[in-house]
């Protein structure tokens, strides 16, 4: 009888206590207070206060070096200053000369139009004085046919990767260092291609700058394979000039170049939807001037980031989005061509709600910095079609109106 | 042996249905509680008004003979449909615990419970079209509630000789809804959205009761309560009054042979009271009740009645909140049940399964409720 009851109860616990309580609803008789609404909303920025900066990466500090040979109408060539070779190498504590047996460049491509074959890289000597100043005009002279020591060719199979260049025999002569330059070795790029196009080397900026190697015999007594050594040089600076320096437009709100620009915008957005609203839906819409250009393949990404005090330029602005921001920031890939380009930014958007004593201002910036043939150019508040200017759309619900009971 | 059996395969029922939950709580304050211990339960509520373990009728405090301690759990299996379509649920409740005893020098027992007054537990579930920024998305709503209302009552009884016994019940009814609203859509580039409220509720209530014994077969028993009003605060801020029901029940009870026992009552509350305050807050209102009970309890050995006695019963009622305008809910169920007691007495287990069926118009549901009740006498 004690087990018939034991088994009863258990029958009965087994039975389920797990609930299960979710039943179709025939709205709105059985829904107290109603259904969510979705409302949507569009507010323009606040009219006047949109600003574009640049300055913030130099193009010597990009992650890549930009070279194009009429991409944009014009030209950018990259320059390269490598770290100094010693005329010695210590070996068992003891200096010792050496013979230059081979030089090697290599550069890592580190994007290219994959569409187009037939791409060269031009390697010009060029005299290791040039700094963050120079200009294309200033180096037009050191790009000329007397200055080429190789022309090395991207196969048409790299998307991307290193392509590289050796120098030996006879043709040392053409990357020998004189003494007046102390060692030090530069180069300039520029590309040759059956169209216009560009490619993005790899820069000191990016850790993956050129290399220039240097494979020597030393002047040793013995005839072990210790006398055989290569010294490897990176980039002790590189940058790249351009033959049309950009010019910004304080009527438009520039983003990227070089150096690179970010735009801030500000929002106004009234108090039923900051105290109130629950945003299941940002985007930032955005209307280029032109339509967007740049590397067909290489798209740049668009980058939007909330700002935690409103100072102008210099506002700081938050690594992510979301609680604790741990989401990345809203990013976007901008595709060539483009008319428009949206944006959307939802979790940046939350972070204006509620009480908060966040600005309610985002910066636009582009990525690779400085580092992109991509140089969106937007409307801004000031343009005279409303339709153009920044804007973000809405769409929210209001707080639920729970029936009370 | 063969009603062992029986019982048995009742407790094993609930395996082989579909299950499901009420949708008749989701209006005004919930689907209103019975206050019954198991052993009522199990004679469709007809013994309400004269079980002590039940919290209906202060007054029935007086059969307690020593320190008694009940506790009920209720494993519901329901289908539920309604014009959006049909749906099987489940719920578990705990609707019912009870403390008394009697005091030793004085022809009284006093004790405590805990019941269940209203439930609220439901989540809804929909699917709809939206045309947000004019493209068409698909989105699924939940809307859920959480909680309920319970009725802590601090009651004694006193009994008159062998023939009366009067009893007068205090009540604390308290209790909250945790609302929250959900809505995802199938479009990634929307984000979903929970919105939550709590509604909390406060309120006070007094109960009478009286029992009258003629002979050892026939017996009557009525009630009284008042609950006075329900203080309704929504995410800590006073939204209004809820005024709650009077409620007024009358029951007998016959046992003809020694075997047999049997009962019926008619309880009556008078939640119209609260339909000009459930509307003034966006509700559908409320409307008067009336639930009619009958039961029996037949015991084979009359010299241990507590040992796997038949219970049967059947029930009627009317449901307060209107799910629409001008409507009324009702439920009808039948109910079986048996229990044992052990250990010298000392120990009890109780077994009640109930088949249920509410209706209003069309929205309906049907399913078994399941209740297990394990009282100790220590």
């Amino acid at each position: 009888m004690k087990a018939r009851i034991v088994g009863l109860l258990a029958s009965v616990v087994l039975s389920g206590c797990q609930e299960k309580l979710t039943s179709p609803a025939d709205c709105p008789t059985l829904c107290p207070g109603g259904q969510p609404q979705v409302y949507d909303e569009v507010f323009i920025a606040t009219p006047g206060t949109d600003s574009s900066f640049s300055g913030y990466v130099q193009t010597h500090q990009a992650t890549s070096l930009l070279i194009s040979n009429g991409l944009q109408g014009f030209e950018e060539r990259a320059l390269i200053r490598f770290l100094a070779r010693a005329d010695s190498v210590s070996l068992r504590d003891t200096l010792r000369g050496y013979t230059i047996d081979s030089v090697a460049f290599s550069f890592m491509v580190a994007a290219r139009d994959t569409n187009l074959d037939g791409v060269d890289l031009l390697l010009y000597r060029i005299a290791p004085t040039f700094d963050s100043a120079s200009s294309f005009a200033d180096l037009t002279l050191a790009f000329v046919p007397g200055s080429l020591i190789d022309t090395l060719h991207v196969p048409d199979t790299l998307n991307a990767g290193v392509v590289r260049t050796v120098f030996q025999g006879a043709d040392l002569n053409r990357v020998q260092i004189e003494a007046s330059d102390s060692g030090k070795m530069a180069l300039g790029v520029r590309i040759a291609s059956p169209t216009p196009t560009g490619i993005r080397l790899g820069a000191s900026g990016g850790g993956n700058g050129a290399v220039f190697t240097t494979y020597v015999t030393l002047d040793v007594p013995d005839t072990g394979t210790a006398r055989l050594r290569s010294l490897a040089l990176g980039p002790a600076f590189n940058t790249y000039v351009s033959e049309v320096p950009q010019v910004p437009d304080t009527m438009q709100l520039a983003v990227g170049g070089a150096p690179s620009a970010r735009s801030l915008l500000r929002f106004s957005l009234p108090s039923r939807i900051r105290d109130s609203a629950t945003i299941v839906r940002a985007t930032l819409e955005l209307t280029p001037v032109a339509p967007i250009t740049g590397l067909p393949t290489d798209p740049a990404r668009l980058t939007a980031r909330a700002v935690l005090a409103d100072v102008g330029a210099k506002s700081p602005v938050s690594s992510g989005v979301g609680i604790g921001g741990q989401l990345p920031p809203p990013t976007d890939t901008l595709d060539i061509g483009a008319t428009s380009v949206n944006l959307e930014a939802v979790r940046l958007v939350e972070l204006w709600l509620g009480a908060t004593t966040r600005p309610s201002a985002l910066v636009l910036s582009l990525a690779p910095e400085a580092a992109s043939f991509t140089r969106p150019v937007f409307f801004s508040t000031r343009a005279a079609d409303p339709a153009v200017r920044p804007r973000l759309r809405l769409s929210y619900l209001l707080s639920f109106p729970f029936e009370t009971p | 042996m063969s009603r062992a059996f029986v019982i048995a395969l009742l407790g094993l029922l609930p395996q082989l249905l579909a299950a499901q939950s009420s949708q008749f709580g989701v209006r005004g304050l919930g689907f209103p509680g019975r206050a019954l211990a198991v052993r009522a339960q199990g004679t469709g509520g007809g013994f309400g008004l004269f079980d002590p373990e039940s919290s209906q009728n202060p007054a029935a405090l007086a059969y307690i003979a020593a320190l008694t301690s009940g506790f009920t759990i209720t494993q519901g299996f329901r289908s539920v449909e309604n014009p959006a379509g049909s749906a099987s649920v489940r719920s578990t409740r705990f609707p019912q615990l009870v403390v008394a005893g009697p005091i030793r020098t004085f022809p009284a027992v006093v004790g405590f419970s805990f019941s269940n007054y209203t439930s609220r537990d439901f989540t809804l579930a929909t699917s709809q079209t939206i045309n947000p920024r004019g493209t068409p998305v698909n989105v699924s709503d939940t809307f859920s509630s959480r909680g309920g209302l319970n009725d802590f009552r601090i009651a004694g009884s006193y009994r008159l000789g062998t023939e009366w016994a009067f009893g007068a019940g205090f009540h604390i009814i308290s209790g909250s809804n945790r609302l929250t609203s959900t809505r995802v859509f199938a479009d990634p580039s929307f984000l979903s959205s929970r919105q939550r409220s709590e509604l909390s509720f406060t309120g006070v209530g007094i109960s009478v009761g009286v029992t009258r014994q003629f002979g050892s077969t026939f017996a009557l028993s009525a009630m009284a309560r008042s609950d006075g009003h329900l203080n309704v605060d929504r995410d800590s801020t006073r939204t209004g009054t809820v005024d709650l029901p009077y409620s007024f029940g009358f029951g007998l009870r016959w046992r003809p042979i020694a075997k047999l026992d049997l009962a019926g009552q008619t309880l009556v509350r008078t939640w119209s009271g609260a339909n000009s305050d459930l509307l003034a807050m966006g509700g559908t209102g409320a409307r008067n009740t009336v639930e009619i009970s009958a039961g029996m309890e037949y015991a084979s050995d009359p010299r241990r009645p507590y040992r796997l006695p038949l219970r049967l019963g059947a029930h009627y009622a009317t449901l307060p909140f209107t799910l629409v305008p001008g409507q009324q809910g009702h439920e009808f169920g039948v109910s079986a049940g048996s229990g044992l007691r052990f250990a010298q007495q000392r120990a009890g287990v109780d077994l009640a399964v109930e088949y249920v069926g509410r209706s209003e118009g069309v929205y309906s549901e049907n399913g078994f409720l399941i209740s297990l009740g394990i009282s100790v006498r220590p």
